[in-house]
């Protein structure tokens, strides 16, 4: 009879303990995350791009907090999972910033769930190309998403307007600095064939006016099969492609095959997606590439 | 503290996800205790396997909702395996061996086709979001089927599992009792399988009947504790999720795991080997 108290007595002490040590470890955890308490305003974006342009629109004002859905490290969204942490985050944001185009695939069910959400999608006025949203690869798109949310977020905020208007237009000269490096490539790039491996440089190839032979998207999982990898190797040489566009984290493997079996070259482009925060992280991201395609096709050599 | 209690509440997703969890949680502590004494764990890790060919197959046929083409290839999988390996001379862990691979070869096969996997990773460890108040109606379907299952069939079911034979020898329909109790299974895992996830959702299953067993001397007992712990552990995991930011089938499955260690220790100790 004693061994069967001291049995129940023993689970009750066994789970109190673990609930106590539950409550504890969590509150030791969430004390931490409390760091930065919020201001008047919350902005929130999708993902890194739209941080970093959205970072720069809204500048040092005070009254807003800008924060991000994603890790700065979680790359391209594709099929991202919301956390339970980021539907807090959005219950009490003003305003969430995306980049649409389909990229953002859980926004209908945001837009269900917080109906009062201002949404501003930053790729309304831009034409995208086909089943691919990755426009702000393209500075001039680009340009155009960061105007889209100064007004958008001027509207929403009328007081700040003129500060996010200002903002903003420091911010588009810098890029039209890169626009302006882009122009003077394309003239040595344009009706050159391409392959890319990676969709969002596309709208690199476009910008540059180069025609994409084939599309191979690595990324996060990819299973790659032998055929297909035979495939791109005979549309690099039918198509006499000399530079091949591929993103270092999940192209490496692929783009050392290439670069074995064909003479093409294999330059690793920034999706420019993943930073350290930095107000400069586009410009800076954007300008090492713009780098690497005009040393992959001789530019300066002929310049 | 009162505020881990009630912090979560006043979000939807997490209130569909507590009464879930409420629900789903005993019926894995019943249906666990079973599992265990037959010992079935492998098979019902490869009925979770098997989710994985479900869904493949919806999205070939163009299904909207998975739900159903994963619970009825479920069905079709654990009936199959049990006529098999009743009739096959091969061992059963093999048998069941051979299918998981082979489900889960064809579930990636034809979910990674055009390099679309990343779509589906979420089933592997679970997303909490996935539970609507659809998936609470059915969850609360199954838990009525299950309790009336259980009062009618558990003793006979208890007697196969001691001894078949003699269990077929006082006109227990031992083969029926068998299949009834595989498709139970069979979708009571796929109902859960989406917030769970396929790489753990066995542990839910076998964890708290294990730790039960670690402390029962009887069937009431056994049924007890099974049931106390994987409530328990299921609540505390879905709030520690909550808070922490972490997936919620793992949180639960870490706390069940350390009842298991903790069970274990204390009969180590008090019957002294």
């Amino acid at each position: 009879m004693k061994k069967i108290r001291n049995k129940y007595v023993f689970t009750m002490i066994m789970l109190i303990c673990l609930l106590f040590c539950g409550i504890g470890l969590t509150n030791i955890y969430v004390n931490h995350e409390r760091e930065n308490e919020k201001k008047e305003y919350v902005v929130v974006t999708s993902f890194y791009p739209m941080y970093v342009a959205a970072m720069n629109v809204i500048g040092d004002s005070k009254d807003v907090t800008l924060k991000n859905l994603s890790e700065p490290q979680t790359g391209c969204l594709h099929d991202y999972q919301l956390t339970p942490q980021d539907m807090r985050l959005l219950s009490g944001a003003d305003v969430f910033i995306v980049n649409g185009g389909g990229i953002e695939s859980f926004l209908d069910d945001v837009a269900k769930q917080y109906d009062t959400l201002a949404i501003i999608n930053t790729s309304e006025k831009i034409a995208m190309l086909e089943d691919n949203a990755h426009v702000w690869m393209n500075v001039s798109d680009y340009e155009i998403q960061v105007q889209t949310i100064a007004e958008k977020l001027g509207e929403l905020m009328p007081t700040e307007a003129k500060q996010f208007t200002e903002n903003a237009n420091a911010y588009l000269t810098k890029l039209d600095v890169l626009e302006q490096e882009i122009n003077e490539l394309k003239l040595v790039t344009e009706g050159q064939n391409i392959v890319i491996f990676h969709e969002a440089y596309d709208y690199v190839a476009d910008e540059l006016g180069m025609q994409v032979s084939i599309v191979m998207d690595l990324d996060e999982e990819r299973q790659v099969s032998a055929g297909e990898v035979a495939e791109v190797m005979q549309v690099i040489e039918s198509d006499k492609v000399s530079v091949v566009l591929a993103e270092e984290l999940y192209g490496k493997d692929m783009g050392d095959t290439v670069e074995k079996e064909t003479d093409a070259k294999v330059i690793y482009l920034d999706t420019l997606v993943r930073g350290d925060g930095a107000m400069d992280s586009y410009l800076h991201g954007m300008e090492q590439n713009i780098a690497k395609l005009k040393e992959a096709f001789g530019y300066e050599e002929n310049h | 503290m009162l505020a881990f209690f009630t912090d979560w509440w006043q979000y939807g997703f997490m209130r569909n996800a507590f009464w879930a969890v409420l629900i789903i949680t005993p019926l894995f502590g019943i249906l666990g205790t079973m599992i265990v004494n037959r010992k079935m764990a492998f098979f019902s890790d490869a009925l979770g396997h098997s989710a994985l060919t479900g869904i493949a197959i919806g999205v070939v046929l163009g299904v909207t909702d998975t739900n159903l083409s994963m619970i009825i290839f479920a069905i079709i999988f654990a009936l199959l395996l049990n006529k098999i390996s009743s009739k096959s001379t091969a061992s059963t862990d093999t048998i069941i061996s051979v299918f998981s691979s082979c489900s889960v070869a064809i579930g990636l096969a034809i979910l990674s086709k055009g390099g679309n996997f990343s779509k589906y990773s979420s089933l592997l460890v679970g997303d909490i979001l996935s539970i609507t108040k659809k998936e609470i109606v059915y969850l609360i379907i199954i838990f009525a089927i299950t309790l009336i299952f259980w009062t009618i069939a558990f003793n006979k079911l208890n007697a196969i599992s001691i001894n078949r034979t003699l269990a077929k020898s006082r006109h227990i329909p031992v083969s029926l009792l068998e299949n009834l109790f595989a498709v139970l299974i069979a979708v009571i895992v796929m109902l859960s399988i989406k917030w769970v996830g396929i790489l753990i959702i066995n542990a839910l299953l076998i964890l708290p009947a294990a730790s039960s067993r670690n402390l029962a001397v009887n069937m009431r007992e056994y049924h007890f504790f099974a049931i106390l712990f994987s409530v328990f552990s299921g609540v505390l995991g879905l709030i520690i999720s909550y808070f922490t930011n972490v997936a919620t089938g793992p949180m639960i499955i870490i706390i069940a795991s350390l009842i298991y260690f903790l069970t274990f220790a204390y009969q180590k100790i008090t019957h002294g080997n």
